[in-house]
């Protein structure tokens, strides 16, 4: 039984139909890097020797991640870092091995060698049962498509998180009635995700996701079955929400636009990580 | 030969462990099907058998009266036993979708996706009608354990004949084709009609209504004027038949409402998920548990004649034969039990292709699920409340309603010999665990769906 989180978006704070708390990042080019990047230098062979220390402010922390799928290598020794409240954007061709990563970095999977500190806690060492609990209790997800049960109108599909943590059925329908209007989404509470946009759906899983006051946001490909405007809405809410929330956020694409929504994007190409850049604010 | 329907033998290799799963599924419930109506006809020509035929006077007498109520059982099971075929046909085609699909792109005709559709649920047809009559050899020393008339009917009296089962072998998979192709149709109609995502039409009260009145003015024609003695069969298996069909409209109506219902009042995620499972579907339920409404009055209904006759003195049905009132209300409660276990078989098979259906239809949203913390208990813990609520309702509810109908006729005459009641009470808790532990089939396939789709990097 957890504590009742209190939305962080409360509703009526912010008017119109997408909360804009803070101001839309500006999409840079796809070609080129962000405006005025910061490199990070990054080893690209094996691990250290003795894993890095933790920096202050950490709040995930992966070292020397490698996971193995039988012959092929799809982390070959990851070490990253990510703030609190900070937003990631991991990138890659397919095959790359950013899937992996943020399955990885999510307790979804568990890394052959290596570990996954989430505010210093062994996320890697946890037995299945905990990594559950880790991922509805401190974790939100975003995914593609088809997160939302069909047979639940919008509001209980958003409600379904608190009350898997324990929040009275009355209580989580509240909260997540707050969420849908709060991320413009007022008068769709009956619907079901057969009867909303593909826009209106990926707004639901945000909800959903962030109903929970989770630490840290996992999206994988967000937009990948939008349109681009569609798509650029969707990261607009993702991305001032978890600000708002103070939730760190970890979004997987491949999509250039997508990740200039982001703080950081961090590259991966066969199972390591090849550059880091930060966009300075 | 045309070059894709060659491909037919192939592509039924080339299905992965799911294709496998949904065939061995669609053949066990066509094997189940083909059993149990063989052992249901057997049974009805067994005591064809003896009325045409009769070995003393008490089948001289009564046989007649056992043919009909072999008829009546016969109405009773031949719609459930039909809806399970009919899921069966649907499961295999449901699976087909994706793949028919990328056929009609590479332009594949419609005509010869129907073709290798209806090649394909007839095949599972033929086989399942196959294994069914082996099935059906294998029932005949169950059955003929089973004393009627003061001694069992014999195997060879519940031998329908060579020709029924070859019959039965070339005309099973004729329906399982039609089927495939009624279900079909819709695919090739509406690809998108198909998934079912959207609020569905609520079904009116106004079946209810429908069904009471038609009831009704069946009753009161045939209460006008006395029947000739030969139309009392037909009355009789007729009543119960539009009794059966009032059933069938009002059935999913009732679930829906209930299903409502809980979903207003429920507290906890399964509950709520299941009770909208009940509401998004109620038809899907009732395919389920349709069977066990009928059975489960008449079985509720008869399980205290005994009693009845034993308290209601020495009355002889056949004149020197001071048993005979006996043995005619013992058989009478025996062939009802009967009935209720078959349908609890049907409902058993029904339950475990509707939830491995569910299974494989849900497949990506159940997996974002557990990925995003969901437990997996949870799932299950949907699947037996989707299964146990409606068949607590009608099979359990319809018995229990027949009791409580007839306690004051029986009055406390069901408590001094209370064996017809516990016999009652051992096949609805039997027939529940048997249902329930079918349903755990579905158990594994969800594991496996899950393990599939997370471990899949990038």
């Amino acid at each position: 039984m957890s504590p009742m989180p209190q939305p962080p978006v409360p509703p009526g704070v912010t008017p119109g139909p997408v909360p804009t708390p803070v101001p839309a990042p500006v999409p840079v080019p796809t070609t080129g890097p962000a405006p005025t990047p910061t490199p990070v230098p990054v080893p690209t062979s094996g691990p250290p020797p003795t894993p890095a220390p933790v920096a202050p402010g950490t709040r995930l922390a992966a070292r020397s991640l490698v996971k193995r799928f039988g012959a092929t290598v799809a982390l070959a020794g990851v070490d990253l870092d990510i703030a609190a409240g900070e937003s990631v954007a991991v990138m890659g061709p397919s095959g790359s091995g950013k899937s992996t990563l943020l399955h990885c970095l999510a307790g979804i999977l568990v890394p052959d060698s290596g570990a996954v500190l989430l505010e210093g806690q062994g996320v890697h060492a946890m037995n299945e049962r905990d990594r559950s609990m880790l991922r509805r209790q401190r974790f939100g997800f975003v995914f593609q498509f088809g997160q939302l049960l069909s047979e639940l109108p919008a509001v209980e599909n958003v409600a379904l998180a608190p009350m898997l943590n324990g929040a009275s059925r009355k209580e989580a329908m509240a909260l997540a009635a707050q969420w849908l209007g709060s991320l413009g989404l007022a008068g769709m509470e009956t619907r079901r995700p057969g009867e909303l946009s593909g826009g209106q759906a990926q707004r639901v899983a945000v909800a959903r996701a962030l109903i929970t006051g989770p630490q840290v946001v996992f999206a994988d490909e967000p937009t990948g079955a939008l349109d681009q405007a569609t798509g650029h809405d969707v990261m607009r809410v993702l991305t001032s929400t978890c600000r708002l929330a103070g939730a760190t956020l970890v979004v997987v694409t491949h999509d250039a636009q997508v990740a200039a929504w982001c703080d950081r994007r961090v590259e991966v190409r066969d199972g390591r990580v090849v550059a880091d850049v930060r966009r300075s604010a | 030969m045309n070059a894709v329907l060659a491909l037919a033998p192939r592509l039924r290799r080339a299905g992965g462990r799911d294709d496998r799963l949904t065939t061995a599924l669609a053949v066990a419930s066509f094997a189940v099907t083909t059993a149990l109506t063989l052992s249901v006809i057997g049974g009805l020509l067994g005591f064809i058998g003896r009325q045409q035929d009769p070995v003393g006077a008490y089948q001289e007498e009564l046989a007649g009266s056992y043919v009909i109520f072999a008829w009546v059982a016969v109405v009773l099971l031949i719609v459930p036993l039909l809806t399970l075929g009919g899921s069966a046909a649907r499961l295999g085609v449901s699976r087909r979708d994706a793949r028919l699909a990328t056929l009609r792109l590479l332009g594949v005709t419609p005509r010869e996706v129907v073709v290798l559709t209806v090649l394909e649920t007839a095949w599972q047809g033929l086989i399942g009608a196959v294994i069914g009559v082996a099935g059906y050899l294998a029932l005949l020393p169950v059955w003929s354990r089973i004393p009627f008339m003061g001694e069992p009917l014999s195997t060879g009296e519940l031998w329908v004949g060579p020709w029924v089962l070859i019959g039965t072998v070339l005309v099973l998979p004729v329906l399982a084709a039609v089927s495939g192709m009624v279900s079909l149709r819709r695919v090739v109609v509406s690809p998108l009609g198909v998934a079912r995502r959207q609020t569905p039409p609520g079904l009116r009260a106004v079946r209810a209504v429908v069904a009471v009145a038609a009831m009704g003015s069946f009753m009161v024609a045939t209460s006008v004027g006395g029947l000739p003695e030969a139309a009392l069969m037909v009355v009789l298996v007729g009543t119960l038949g539009l009794g059966f069909a009032a059933m069938n409209l009002i059935g999913p109506w009732a679930l829906g409402l209930i299903g409502r219902l809980q979903a207003r009042t429920a507290r906890t995620p399964a509950q709520l998920l299941a009770a909208r499972r009940l509401v998004d579907d109620p038809r899907a339920a009732w395919r389920v548990v349709g069977g066990l409404g009928l059975a489960g009055f008449v079985a509720g209904a008869l399980a205290v004649v005994p009693v009845l006759a034993s308290a209601g003195g020495d009355a002889e049905m056949v004149s020197g034969d001071p048993t005979s009132t006996a043995t005619f209300s013992g058989d009478l409660m025996r062939g009802a039990m009967l009935t209720l276990v078959i349908a609890f078989l049907v409902a058993a098979a029904a339950a475990g292709i509707g939830q491995a259906a569910s299974v494989l239809d849900r497949r990506r949203e159940y997996a974002l699920q557990v990925l995003a913390g969901t437990p997996v208990e949870l799932l299950d813990r949907v699947r037996r409340r989707e299964v146990l609520i409606p068949m607590l309702l009608v099979g359990v509810g319809s018995a229990a309603t027949a009791l409580i109908m007839l306690s004051p006729v029986f009055g406390v005459a069901g408590i001094t010999d209370p064996s017809g009641l516990l016999l009652l009470v051992g096949c609805l808790v039997g027939g529940c665990a048997l249902v329930m532990a079918v349903t755990e089939t579905s158990r594994p396939l969800l594991r496996s769906v899950l393990a599939e789709t997370s471990v899949r990097p990038d």
